[in-house]
């Protein structure tokens, strides 16, 4: 399955996470967004989970953002 | 029936406040509250060791339940942070208690699977041994082995003791127990001098295996979510126990949560809160799980008698 920004957001609010993830902006760091680091760990195993990609932990600097997450799984993907 | 006798507990009064440490570790109340879930955690006095916990545990027993010490033929430790490398910190316990000379003692070190362990192994040694009267201790005060500059361990584990006295008559009694290892990824919770822990890959362990794990045990026994009236679990962190709660899809009333003012306690976790749900007579099945160090997991289910 091919990552959106639509379906990236929806794993995000699969997270729980604190406020309107409609909301969100798509290039603004998940940190500035009220996403912490524990909200965060778990967003990136749902993203794995969902897409059925592997986000090694130095990988983590390219998947701060709604868009940087798109980019890094389809890249995966490809 | 030989079960669960009693479960008593030792908590030290000393407590540090998570609350003081917000500007060190830039936090905020909903991240103490809500994500770690420790506001306080208790810690031991310094001169205190593992076995000095084990023995207030055990006073706290015998102002429960009368014991006398000449029966008592079996002593487990579980821990990791023993007295000392040599010898067994039950030993020391042994001594401290004074119990007979023919009482059988031993350690286990496991850490937060180390209770289901401990009570699947005490049972099992006891049976095959004609042994009556037993004691199983937990006690692994963390705080000897703490980094206080890292964040993601100095908010979360407290000191605390259970003892969980094993004997006829009992109470409850383990119906089924599962067990799991993951040896490839013991370097996520290591301690060479200090404790070091990745959180991300404790946090993905426990969210993908212990579920599952729970569901197969529930299954292998021909039960439902709706057999079962509470599930302990270890308590890690708020976050790890509301996402399984969660990924096991029950209720919230059905996962006790306790951890607020003594933290994560290791091996103490799971009877810390079987202390308090014995006293509820609405309680007759419930799952109990550990998990963490090794990494190791382990599931029991317990029935009222």
């Amino acid at each position: 399955m091919k990552a959106t920004i639509e379906n990236v957001k929806e794993v995000i609010a699969e997270a729980d996470v604190l406020g309107d993830v409609d909301q969100m902006k798509n290039d603004t760091p998940l940190s500035e967004q009220g996403i912490d680091s524990l909200d965060a760990v778990n967003v990136y195993l749902l993203l794995e989970e969902k897409f059925e990609v592997k986000i090694p932990d130095e990988d983590l600097s390219q998947v701060q953002t709604i868009a940087g997450i798109v980019e890094y799984i389809n890249n995966q993907l490809a | 029936m030989f079960g669960i006798r009693e479960v008593a507990s030792y908590l030290p009064e000393k407590k540090i406040s998570n609350y003081d440490k917000k500007d060190k570790f830039e936090l905020d109340d909903d991240f103490i509250e809500n994500k770690i879930g420790v506001k306080f955690h208790t810690q031991k006095d310094e001169h205190e060791k593992a076995s000095d916990l084990c023995v207030k545990a055990f006073e706290n027993l015998i102002n429960k339940i009368p014991i006398d010490k000449s029966n008592i033929d079996c002593c487990i430790v579980v821990t990791q942070n023993p007295d000392y490398n040599i010898p067994h910190t039950s030993a020391i316990v042994h001594g401290k208690l004074e119990l007979s000379q023919t009482c059988a003692c031993f350690d286990i070190s496991l850490g937060c699977s180390g209770y289901v362990y401990g009570l699947s192994s005490i049972i099992s040694f006891m049976q095959s041994n004609n042994l009556k009267n037993g004691l199983l201790f937990t006690a692994d005060p963390y705080s000897e082995i703490i980094d206080h500059d890292d964040k993601n361990t100095d908010l979360l584990f407290g000191d605390g003791a259970t003892v969980t006295f094993i004997a006829n008559d009992a109470l409850f009694i383990p119906k089924d127990f599962s067990f799991g290892t993951n040896g490839k990824d013991y370097k996520e919770l290591l301690c060479k001098d200090k404790l070091y822990m990745n959180g991300r890959a404790v946090f993905n362990f426990t969210a993908t295996t212990i579920p599952g794990h729970i569901q197969k045990l529930l299954e292998k026994n021909g039960l439902t979510d709706s057999d079962i009236d509470k599930y302990i679990l270890h308590q890690g962190s708020k976050y790890i126990v509301d996402t399984i709660r969660k990924r096991l899809k029950v209720n919230e009333e059905k996962v006790p949560f306790c951890m607020y003012n003594y933290g994560n306690t290791i091996s103490s976790s799971i009877p810390l809160i079987l202390e308090e749900e014995f006293q509820n007579q609405e309680n007759k099945k419930i799952v109990i799980a550990g998990f963490g160090v090794g990494l190791s997991w382990g599931s029991a289910i317990i029935e009222k008698i």
